[in-house]
């Protein structure tokens, strides 16, 4: 009682870190599971199993095409999935060593690229599909006025924080991980899974293991203390006075004496293809008191994903260059010097810690959670019930176990993990159950 | 009460800080105990928005980029700076105003841009065959997709 004595009279009462807690998880809960709702709405919407999509086909001319045009197997599957976690994993290895050759106006290049890419021809396909099958008759001069004119204003919202408002911002890295998402779920069945779970696999060993290209990124970047152009959700600071630099929260390149510089992650979109994003974040439960000591947590450079290419491996020719790479970058943790307690590795799939406190997820994650929803709301919503309750546990367990290491953590391999197991569970045990229950009228 | 522009440091001591966040400092023994009159940000971002010298220059330059064919940064725009849009003009802070006419003339290029798309969509929706005739169903959208064959999803 004696601080609040001492307090201004109006003063708010000093907040504990439970208190912000549940709002910070809910800013960066609410976020994804806006994500999955929209992919499963165009997933319902827009998807027809029946019709070969041309990248069915495109993977089939790549896997050899012994197996048939849409061929569903398993070791088409394998193959692909291996193919695409070694693309990632080399494009990941190539942002590091642009990085570590200060190359970072190519790195924003290539984001911008990347991202715009996705916005206008991904989103434009979108649209044209649901123009399509909800017969809504627009004509093509406005279409060909609002498309290019809205992806140019989400690319700019999604690349440079600073100059547009926060909720926009976030808005537009939502839209980036959607449309990516619905183009992940038009692959074969068999191969998302394979996908998933060998994302899932290269996530853990790339942010845990020494050599792995996501550690090797962050390292570069804690160690120069820059941040890595990637893209990046950060959640919205529960309070906007946590950080002393709040005028920083935005601006790389200030320093203070006692701060390090606040390395926002940029917003960078590289889209190779398949981008894992990780989010490696601690939750430092000290971090109101870090926040009241003036040492805003500094996030480190996030690590890029390079999404695969495959398009590259299907329609490269056809349409020409079309990369479309998130980038996922997750930043490190970066602990201010006072109190500094060892590198904290920062996967992609981490979830951070902005200078302001506020939580970050990469969009890789948002990216692979939505897609393991979409392929389940390919089957039925019950499945989709059951892996979104999956994912959303992962969640809060990987930043359980973020708040206990105190170090990066990959997001991915707990969720899909999970999701995976759920769906499989909810298909083969829960389906049957729920049918006899119904058909009985037991329960419906 | 004057209303003070956030971001605009007004003595040397505040640095960095915003003075804004002085309302959440433990006061020293010698300062005065009443609250600092609230804060007039010139974001809807309040203080994680674009500082007060930044914001004249991108005000500017969203206006000026808005001409090329791209009314939705007018949007933005007005969006960003929503508190000073909604100031009335009479009353705004000394500080906004460099930035404001930026704003308005950006508000006032996206409702102009905003009014003709809509007035031609709509007359295009509901006019339909009977106005238009047969190019109707040349200009309609999933028309001109099949016909270029974009409809499908590309790869």
């Amino acid at each position: 009682m004696a601080d609040a004595a001492a307090a201004v009279p109006g003063d708010p009462p000093a907040t504990t870190v439970l208190d912000s807690l549940g709002e910070d998880i809910t800013r960066i809960v609410s976020p994804v599971s806006a994500c999955m709702l929209i992919v499963v709405l165009l997933v319902s919407l827009l998807s027809s199993p029946n019709s070969p999509s041309p990248l069915t086909a495109s993977f089939a001319a790549v896997t050899g095409g012994s197996v048939g045009g849409g061929a569903d197997d398993i070791p088409t599957a394998l193959i692909t999935a291996v193919t695409f976690v070694v693309a990632v994993t080399a494009a990941t290895f190539l942002l590091a060593l642009l990085f570590y050759l200060r190359c970072t106006p190519c790195l924003r290049a290539y984001l911008g690229f990347s991202s715009l890419a996705v916005l206008l021809f991904l989103g434009g396909q979108v649209a044209l599909l649901l123009i399509s099958r909800l017969r809504f008759p627009l004509d093509a001069v406005s279409f060909a006025l609002l498309l290019p004119n809205a992806a140019g204003a989400l690319a700019l919202a999604a690349l440079s924080p600073a100059s547009v408002p926060i909720a926009l911002h976030q808005a537009a890295l939502v839209v980036v991980a959607v449309l990516t998402a619905f183009w992940f779920t038009l692959l074969p069945e068999w191969t998302t899974w394979a996908l998933l779970i060998a994302m899932a696999i290269y996530d853990l060993a790339a942010v845990l293991l020494p050599g792995g290209p996501l550690r090797v990124l962050l390292e570069l970047a804690i160690e120069r203390n820059e941040e890595i152009p990637a893209l990046v959700y950060e959640a919205r600071p529960v309070d906007p006075r946590h950080g002393s630099n709040w005028r920083l929260w935005r601006e790389g390149s200030q320093s203070d004496g006692n701060l390090d510089s606040s390395s926002t992650v940029e917003v960078i979109g590289e889209a190779f293809g398949r981008s894992i994003e990780g989010n490696s974040g601690n939750i430092s439960p000290s971090q109101v008191q870090e926040a009241s000591t003036l040492a805003g947590v500094v996030n480190s450079p996030p690590r890029p994903r390079a999404t695969s290419t495959i398009e590259q491996a299907g329609q490269a020719s056809a349409l020409g260059e079309h990369r479309v790479a998130v980038a996922e970058i997750r930043e490190p943790l970066i602990q201010p010097p006072l109190e500094r307690s060892g590198e904290q590795q920062e996967d992609e799939d981490g979830i951070g810690l902005s200078s302001s406190g506020a939580i970050k997820l990469g969009l890789g994650d948002f990216i692979f959670y939505s897609v393991l929803v979409g392929r389940a709301a390919m089957y039925d919503y019950m499945t989709v019930y059951a892996c979104y309750l999956a994912i959303i546990a992962g969640l809060g367990v990987t930043l359980l176990l973020l708040a206990f290491f105190r170090r990066a953590l990959p997001a991915l391999p707990v969720s899909i993990g999970l999701g995976v197991l759920f769906y499989v569970l909810t298909r083969t045990l829960l389906e049957a159950f729920i049918m006899q229950c119904s058909t009985n009228l037991l329960m419906f | 009460m004057e209303t003070r522009v956030a971001g605009v440091p007004e003595d040397e001591e505040s640095g960095l800080l915003p003075r804004p966040s002085a309302a959440g400092r433990r006061p020293s023994s010698a300062a005065p105990r009443f609250r600092p009159p609230p804060a007039v940000w010139a974001t809807v971002d309040g203080p994680l928005g674009l500082p007060l010298e930044e914001a004249e220059g991108h005000a500017r330059r969203f206006f000026l980029w808005g001409f090329a064919c791209l009314p939705f940064l007018w949007a933005i725009n007005c969006c960003y700076f929503w508190p000073i849009l909604r100031s009335p003009a009479a009353s705004t802070p000394a500080a906004f105003a460099p930035i404001r006419p930026y704003v308005v003339r950006s508000a006032i290029g996206f409702s102009i841009f905003s009014v003709v798309l809509i007035t031609w969509a709509t007359t295009f929706i509901v006019g339909g065959e009977r106005l238009f005739g047969p190019t109707w169903n040349d200009l309609v959208m999933y028309n001109v997709a099949d016909k270029l064959g974009i409809s499908g999803f590309m790869g």
